[in-house]
C-alpha cells in the first residue's frame, strides 16, 4: 500500500483496468474532497454536491477503459464532474444568468485577493452570483490550481477562450463584490 | 471519510466488490471510434464521387438535362448515404456519451471534412479523374451508364433534326 501512494494517477488506472479493481479506492480518496469543493463551488449544495461526485466516481469506473494514459486523469476525471454537474443544472432547469450589464476592463488588483485564504468565503459569495461560464473557469484556475491547458481539457474550450473567461470573470467578481460590500 | 452524509469511497467500492457497476470492455469503445472512422471514409468517398459528378455533369450539360438528371438520380446508391449517417450518428453518440476525455469539437471535424471533401470531389473533376472512372473503379458503370445514356440521347436529338432514330 505505501507504494500505491508513490504511484501516479495513470498507474494506478493502469493496475485496477488491468490487475485489481479494489486499487480504485485509491483514485477515490486522491479525489473526493478536491472534486467535492469544485462541485460544492458550481452547485452550492453539499448533498447534491456529493450526489454528484459520487455518481461521477461511478460513471469514470465504468468507462475507465477509455480513459487514454497518456493523457492527465485528474483532467478527465474534472470533466466527468462537470459533465455531471450540468446534467444536474439541465435537470434543475436552473437559469445562469448572463450579466450582460458588466463592463469588462482591468481586475489585476483582484487577482491577489483571490489567492488570499481569508477572502475565500467572501470570494465564494461573489462566485455563486456569477454567470457559470466565468465561475467555471476561475474556480478551476484559483481554486483547484489547474492550468490554462488542463481548464482547457476539461471544459472542452480552446486555451484562449480560457485565458479571456478568466480575465472576464475577474472583472465580474470585483464588480460584484464591491457592490455587495 | 467524507465529511457529508454520503460515504462516497465506501458506496462507490461496495458497488463495485458487489459487481453491481462493472468495466466496459474496450471493444464498446473501439466500436464508436470504428463506427465513426468507417462512416467519414464512406462520406469522403461518397462525397468526393458525388461532387466530381456533379461537376462532371455541368462540365458536359447539353440537352435534356433533366431527363439525364433524372436518370441520375435514379440510379444513384441511396444506400451509401443512409449508411454514412447512421454510422456517423450512432459513432458520435457512443463517443459523446462515453468518451468524456479530450476536446473533439464535433461539429468542427464534420464542417472541415465536408469542406475537404467538395475541394476534393472539385479537383477530381477538374484533374480528370472522373474519365478514370468511366473506364474502371467502383463507379465504372454507374458514369458508363450516365455518359452512355448521355451519348443515346445526343444520337436521338442528332437524328430527330434529320428526321432519323438510330440507336446503337
Amino acid at each position: 500500500m505505501k507504494d500505491l501512494k508513490k504511484l501516479k494517477d495513470e498507474q494506478i488506472v493502469e493496475l485496477v483496468r488491468t490487475k485489481d479493481k479494489e486499487l480504485y479506492i485509491e483514485i477515490v480518496l486522491r479525489y473526493q474532497t478536491k472534486l467535492l469543493r469544485y462541485a460544492l463551488y458550481l452547485i452550492q449544495d453539499k448533498t447534491k454536491a456529493a450526489d454528484a461526485i459520487q455518481e461521477s466516481f461511478i460513471k469514470a469506473f465504468i468507462n475507465l477503459n477509455s480513459f487514454d494514459l497518456k493523457m492527465k486523469f485528474s483532467s478527465w476525471i474534472y470533466r466527468i464532474v462537470h459533465n455531471q454537474v450540468m446534467n444536474i443544472f439541465n435537470k434543475n432547469k436552473k437559469e445562469l444568468p448572463l450579466l450582460d450589464t458588466v463592463d469588462f476592463d482591468s481586475g489585476k488588483n483582484l487577482e491577489l485577493d483571490l489567492l488570499n485564504k481569508e477572502t475565500h468565503e467572501k470570494v465564494n459569495k461573489c462566485v455563486d452570483q456569477m454567470p457559470i461560464m466565468y465561475s467555471e473557469p476561475l474556480l478551476l484556475y484559483y481554486f483547484e490550481e489547474k492550468s490554462y491547458e488542463e481548464i482547457s481539457d476539461i471544459l472542452r474550450l480552446p486555451v484562449g477562450t480560457v485565458g479571456t473567461r478568466i480575465n472576464r470573470a475577474k472583472v465580474i467578481m470585483k464588480k460584484i463584490c464591491q457592490s455587495t460590500k | 471519510m467524507s465529511k457529508y452524509q454520503i460515504d462516497i469511497p465506501k458506496n462507490v467500492m461496495s458497488k463495485i466488490e458487489a459487481e453491481q457497476i462493472r468495466m466496459r470492455p474496450k471493444w464498446y469503445f473501439l466500436l464508436g471510434t470504428l463506427a465513426i472512422f468507417i462512416a467519414l471514409i464512406g462520406l469522403v468517398i461518397l462525397s468526393i464521387f458525388l461532387i466530381s459528378l456533379i461537376t462532371f455533369s455541368l462540365r458536359s450539360h447539353g440537352p435534356m438535362g433533366i431527363v439525364r438528371y433524372q436518370q441520375l438520380i435514379s440510379s444513384f446508391p441511396w444506400w451509401a448515404p443512409i449508411i454514412v449517417v447512421i454510422g456517423l450518428t450512432m459513432g458520435i453518440a457512443l463517443l459523446k456519451k462515453y468518451d468524456f476525455s479530450y476536446k473533439k469539437n464535433f461539429l468542427f471535424i464534420i464542417l472541415v471534412f465536408i469542406a475537404a471533401v467538395l475541394l476534393a470531389g472539385v479537383l477530381v473533376d477538374i484533374l480528370g479523374f472522373d474519365m478514370f472512372w468511366i473506364k474502371r473503379g467502383p463507379m465504372r458503370r454507374f458514369y458508363q451508364q450516365y455518359d452512355g445514356n448521355k451519348q443515346e440521347w445526343n444520337n436521338i436529338i442528332k437524328n430527330n433534326g434529320k428526321g432519323k432514330r438510330n440507336f446503337q
